[in-house]
C-alpha cells in the first residue's frame, strides 16, 4: 500500500513537523500492533488486522528513512487465524536470538521471521486432551527471561509458557472472571487485570498466593488493560472499562491509587510507560488524543488534577499505542485503518 | 534509641525562633536525667522541600507545610530506624520515602540519631560551659571539631532550660550577639527564675570591673568574662571578635572525636550501612557517598515495612490473597532490582535542537475545542474496539469449535460410556431377579436387598452347621400311631425344629384327627418328643383316617436327620 504523510496540522506547522509524523494505511482495521525491538531492525513494526472472520492478516512494515514511506513487504505478510489480540516482537535488543514474533488469539503462536519469509515456529496448546484452549485476551513477553511468555485468558487463568520447550511452565486460576491483560514486573513476578475489577500480583516463587493491589471502586467494573513501569517497577497503570481516567498504582501501597489521570474527554483505550524514563507515561483514547504525562511530582497534590505535558490529536479514536523500547523517541498509534509513528 | 515524646510548646518555641531569623532548622538537645547525656528532644525543619506528600488535596500554607514536614521527617526516621519490628506498621501513602528528601532534609533527619555527653561535641560543650557557641563555616571545619559537618554552614548552640538549642543554616553567617539574645528571648519565660538568682554575681563583677557596667548587654558581658578566664587557664584560645571576617571557633579538644564518631557509626549501623574504620577521612566525603548509601539503605528498610494486603474472600481453587510475608518478599525482589537503577533514572528529553516533536504542548485553554470534540465522539460507543477484542473476539473461537461438531475421539468416548451404562443396567436387572425379596426397583434398593439376602443365607449356613455338630449321626426318627374306634393315641420322637408341634397338630386336624391332650418337650440333645391323645372324626365323605394314613402324613412333616441328606438341595 502507498504510504504518505498525514497533513493533520495547519500550513506552517505542517511544514515544520512533516518529517516527524509517518502514516501507513492498511486495507483493514488495525488492532494488534507493536514495534520491533532488535537493534538491527529499526522502524519496523508488526500490524494485524481486525476482521470478524477466521482468516486474518499480519503484515510486517518498515519505515524507509530516505523517503519517509512506510512499506509493507509482501513476503513478510502472512495469514493468521482469527484477529490477534496482541503481538510482540522478541525482546532481544542485541540480536542474540532468532528473530521472532508472537501473537495471541485462539492459541499463542510464535512466528520465525527470515529475510524473505515468515513461518509458524510454535503453536502453544496447553490442553493435551483436546484441541480446545481457552481463548487468549493478551500476553506479555518477559524481557529479563525471554524464554517466558505469560498469557491471559477468558477462562480465568494465566498461563506461563516456556517457548523453547513449547510447554506450560505454570497455569494459575488468577481471577474470579475473565482475565483481560497481563504484565511482567520482574523475572518471576507478574500482574493481571480482570472483569472482576481487580489488579493482582503473582510471584512464581509462591504460586499459592496472590495479592490484590487495586479494586475498582464500583463492584465488578472490569479493568481492561494494565501497564507495568519497566524503569521503575514500583508503579503500574490500569484502564477501567468505559472510563476516561487512568489509575496509577504503587505496588507498595495496595488499594491506594497514587494518582488518577483525568484529562481525556472520552474513554481511554491504551496506556504505555516510557521505556527510558521512570516518570513518563502516554495514554490514548476515544477522544482521538494521545497525551504524555510527567509523573515526577506524583506525591504532590496539584489543584484541579495533573495536566499532561504534551498532546497529539489523530483523525479518529486511537485504539492502540506502543512506545518503542529500542528507539524511545518514537511512539506508534493505530486508529481506524491507519498506523502512525510519532516523534515524542 | 529512646526518645521522649515531642513537646508541643517546645516545638512552638523552636518554630517561632527559627522562622524569625529564617534559618534552616532548629533543634533542642535535652538532658536525659538517667543517662546524663543530651539527646534529641524536638525539632523544626524550615528548609527546602523536595517532594511534598499529603493526603489532602487542598493547598496548604507555607507554614503548615513546614510543620507537616517536620513531623513527616520524624516519622520517616522512626520507621527507618525501627527496622523489621515495624514491618507490619501500615504507613499511609502520604508518608515520606528516602528518595523524597533534599540534602538538607537528610541532614536534619540524621540529627535525630545523635546524642552528646556534656563537654563533648558542640552541644555538649555549650551545655557544660553554659555558654553559647557560634560555628561559622561549619561545613569546612575539620570533622574533629564538628563531625556533623555536611551541609550546614553556620551552627549555633545556646544553652537554655535543661538543654541546648541548636540552629543551623546553609548560609555562612558571622557571629552576632544580638542574634543570640534574640533567640534567647523566645525561651525567656522559662529563664526568668534563673536570672533572678544571679544578681549577686552581676553585682560582684560590676564592682571589680567598672567599665563593663556601661555595656548595653551587661548580663551577656558578665557571662563572657567567666569562660574567658577559664579558657585562658586551660591554655585554650577563643576568638570572639565581631569584626573578624574569619571568626571561627577553634576548640582542639581531642575528646570530641570518640563520642560523635561513636554516635555516627551507630547511626550508620542503624541504617544498615557498614561503618568505616577510618571515620575521619570517611566523613570528609559524606555529602556524596553517604547520602546515596543512606538513600539506598532507606529503600532496603522500606521493603520491610510494607502494609498487609486487603482481605479478599477466597474462592475455591482461586489463588488466595497474599499474606504480609509473601507480598513483602515479592515487592522486595522487585525493588532490589529497582534500587540499582534508581540513581541512573534518566529524564525525558522532550525537545531536542535538531528535531521537532509531533506532539504539541498541552494547552488547557483548548477546553472548548475538546468539549466540542467530546460531543461529537459521544455518539460512538466508548472503547468499542478494545471491548470487541476482549469481549467478542475470544468467543469467535468457541462458536467456531461448536459448529465444527464433535471429534471422532469424542464420539467413541460417548459410545463406550453408553455401552458401559447399558451393561450395568442389564446386570442390575439380573441381580434383581435373583433376589427373592425386592422392595423397590431403584439400584440402591436392589443392592440393599441383595446384601440382606446374602446375610440371611450366611445365617442359615451357620445354623445348619451348628445343628450338625449337636445331633451326630444317630438315626432319630420315630412315629407311633394307634386308633381304637374313634380314639387315637400318637407318639412322635424326632429332631427338633421350631414350630414342629404346631405343624403336627395342623396336619392331624386336616386328616380329621382332633387333638384333645398333648404332652411335649425337647431333650437336652435336641430331640423332640410328643405324646398326643385325639378323637378321630369322619371327613366330608364319611370316611375316617386310617393308621397308615396318619403315620405317613406325620412322617412327611417331621424333619429327616440323616447324614447323607444334609447337603441336599431340597432345603432350598
Amino acid at each position: 500500500m502507498g504510504a504518505s504523510s498525514d497533513p493533520t496540522q495547519d500550513g506552517s506547522d505542517e511544514q515544520q513537523k512533516r518529517s516527524e509524523i509517518y502514516t501507513y494505511e492498511a486495507p483493514w482495521h488495525i488492532y494488534a500492533m507493536n514495534w520491533s525491538v532488535r537493534r538491527d531492525k529499526k522502524y519496523r513494526l508488526a500490524i494485524a488486522s481486525l476482521l470478524e472472520q477466521y482468516p486474518n492478516r499480519v503484515e510486517i512494515v518498515q519505515l524507509d528513512d530516505s523517503n519517509g514511506e512506510i512499506r509493507s513487504d509482501p513476503s513478510l505478510s502472512f495469514e493468521h487465524p482469527y484477529p490477534p489480540t496482541k503481538s510482540i516482537f522478541i525482546p532481544d535488543k542485541d540480536c542474540h536470538r532468532p528473530d521472532l514474533l508472537a501473537t495471541s488469539s485462539d492459541f499463542l503462536r510464535v512466528w520465525h521471521i527470515s529475510e524473505s519469509s515468515v513461518e509458524l515456529k510454535s503453536l502453544l496448546n496447553g490442553n493435551k486432551n483436546s484441541e480446545y484452549c481457552g481463548p487468549l485476551t493478551s500476553f506479555d513477553w518477559n524481557e529479563a527471561e525471554p524464554r517466558r511468555i505469560g498469557t491471559s485468558s477468558i477462562d480465568t487463568t494465566c498461563t506461563i509458557w516456556d517457548i523453547e520447550k513449547e510447554t506450560v511452565d505454570t497455569q494459575l486460576i488468577a481471577h474470579d472472571k475473565e482475565v483481560y491483560d497481563i504484565a511482567w514486573g520482574g523475572v518471576g513476578v507478574f500482574a493481571s487485570v480482570s472483569a472482576d475489577g481487580s489488579v493482582r500480583v503473582f510471584d512464581l516463587r509462591d504460586k499459592e498466593h496472590s495479592t490484590i493491589i487495586y479494586e475498582s471502586s464500583e463492584p465488578d467494573t472490569p479493568l481492561v488493560r494494565l501497564g507495568w513501569n519497566k524503569q521503575d517497577p514500583r508503579y503500574m497503570a490500569t484502564i477501567i472499562m468505559d472510563s476516561a481516567k487512568v489509575v496509577v498504582l504503587d505496588i507498595r501501597f495496595p488499594t491506594l491509587p497514587v494518582v488518577e489521570l483525568q484529562r481525556h474527554q472520552a474513554s481511554v483505550n491504551a496506556v504505555a510507560w516510557a521505556p527510558h524514563s521512570s516518570c513518563h507515561i502516554c495514554t490514548a483514547g476515544d477522544d482521538s488524543q494521545a497525551l504524555i504525562w510527567d509523573l515526577s511530582s506524583m506525591g504532590q497534590p496539584v489543584e484541579g488534577g495533573l495536566d499532561p505535558i504534551l498532546a497529539y490529536t489523530a483523525g479518529a479514536e486511537i485504539e492502540q499505542l506502543q512506545w518503542s523500547s529500542s528507539q524511545p523517541d518514537w511512539v506508534a498509534i493505530a486508529f481506524s485503518t491507519k498506523l502512525q509513528i510519532l516523534r515524542v | 534509641m529512646a526518645t521522649p515524646p515531642p513537646n508541643n510548646s517546645l516545638q512552638t518555641m523552636l518554630r517561632a525562633a527559627v522562622q524569625s531569623v529564617q534559618w534552616t532548622y532548629s533543634l533542642f538537645w535535652q538532658l536525659c536525667p538517667h543517662k546524663g547525656i543530651l539527646t534529641w528532644g524536638d525539632g523544626y525543619y524550615n528548609g527546602a522541600i523536595k517532594t511534598r506528600k499529603t493526603v489532602q488535596a487542598m493547598e496548604v500554607s507555607t507554614e503548615e507545610a513546614s510543620l507537616q514536614r517536620s513531623e513527616q521527617l520524624r516519622e520517616l526516621y522512626e520507621s527507618l530506624s525501627g527496622g523489621e519490628t515495624n514491618a507490619k506498621t501500615r504507613r499511609p501513602c502520604a508518608s515520606l520515602s528516602p528518595e523524597d528528601l533534599t540534602e538538607t532534609e537528610w541532614f536534619y533527619l540524621l540529627c535525630v540519631s545523635f546524642s552528646f555527653h556534656p563537654g563533648l561535641g558542640l552541644p555538649g560543650t555549650a551545655y557544660a560551659r553554659r555558654q553559647h557557641l557560634w560555628l561559622s563555616g561549619a561545613n569546612e571545619v575539620d570533622s574533629k571539631t564538628f563531625s556533623r559537618a555536611i551541609l550546614a554552614k553556620t551552627v549555633v548552640c545556646i544553652p537554655v532550660l535543661e538543654g541546648v538549642v541548636e540552629l543551623g543554616t546553609t548560609d555562612k553567617m558571622e557571629e552576632d550577639l544580638n542574634f543570640i539574645q534574640h533567640i534567647k528571648s523566645f525561651f525567656i519565660d522559662q529563664q526568668h527564675p534563673a536570672l533572678t538568682a544571679k544578681p549577686a554575681l552581676s553585682e560582684q563583677y560590676s564592682t571589680s570591673k567598672p567599665t563593663s557596667s556601661s555595656s548595653s548587654y551587661p548580663l551577656v558581658t558578665a557571662n563572657n568574662t567567666i569562660p574567658i578566664q577559664n579558657i585562658v587557664d586551660r591554655g585554650e584560645a577563643i576568638i570572639l571578635n565581631n569584626n573578624t571576617k574569619e571568626a571561627e571557633l577553634a576548640v582542639p579538644n581531642s575528646s570530641f572525636i570518640p563520642s560523635e564518631l561513636m554516635e555516627l557509626d551507630a547511626t550508620l549501623e542503624e541504617f544498615r550501612v557498614g561503618s568505616s574504620g577510618d571515620g575521619s577521612n570517611h566523613l570528609d566525603s559524606f555529602p556524596t557517598e553517604k547520602s546515596m548509601a543512606l538513600c539506598s539503605a532507606g529503600l532496603e528498610l522500606l521493603q520491610l515495612q510494607l502494609p498487609p494486603a486487603p482481605a479478599h474472600p477466597p474462592t475455591e481453587n482461586l489463588a488466595q490473597g497474599g499474606t504480609d510475608t509473601h507480598y513483602s518478599q515479592t515487592v522486595s525482589s522487585i525493588l532490589q532490582k529497582n534500587s540499582r537503577r534508581w540513581p541512573e533514572s534518566p529524564s525525558l528529553n522532550l525537545l531536542t535542537d535538531s528535531f521537532q516533536s509531533a506532539f504539541n504542548k498541552w494547552n488547557s485553554g483548548a477546553d472548548d475545542y475538546q468539549h466540542h470534540f467530546h460531543v461529537s465522539v459521544a455518539s460512538v460507543t466508548s472503547q468499542w474496539l478494545l471491548k470487541y477484542i476482549l469481549f467478542s473476539v475470544p468467543y469467535l473461537h468457541t462458536n467456531w469449535l461448536k459448529g465444527k461438531g464433535t471429534s471422532p475421539y469424542e464420539t467413541s468416548h460417548v459410545m463406550a460410556e453408553r455401552h458401559r451404562r447399558e451393561k450395568l443396567n442389564e446386570r442390575f436387572l439380573i441381580l434383581r431377579s435373583m433376589v427373592p425379596s425386592v422392595t423397590r426397583m431403584d439400584k440402591a434398593s436392589i443392592l440393599g436387598d441383595t446384601i440382606e439376602y446374602i446375610k440371611q443365607l450366611r445365617d442359615k449356613i451357620e445354623s445348619l452347621e451348628a445343628r450338625k455338630r449337636l445331633t451326630g449321626k444317630r438315626r432319630m426318627r420315630q412315629v407311633e400311631v394307634s386308633i381304637i374306634e374313634s380314639e387315637a393315641l400318637l407318639e412322635v420322637e424326632c429332631v427338633h425344629r421350631e414350630g414342629l408341634l404346631l405343624d403336627l397338630m395342623t396336619k392331624l386336624r386336616e386328616l380329621g384327627v382332633e387333638v384333645m391332650m398333648v404332652q411335649s418337650w425337647v431333650k437336652d440333645d435336641g430331640v423332640f418328643v410328643a405324646e398326643m391323645r385325639a378323637m378321630v372324626r369322619e371327613n366330608g365323605n364319611g370316611i375316617k383316617a386310617s393308621v397308615i394314613e396318619v403315620k405317613n402324613a406325620l412322617n412327611q412333616i417331621i424333619p429327616r436327620h440323616e447324614p447323607y441328606t444334609l447337603a441336599s438341595s431340597d432345603h432350598f
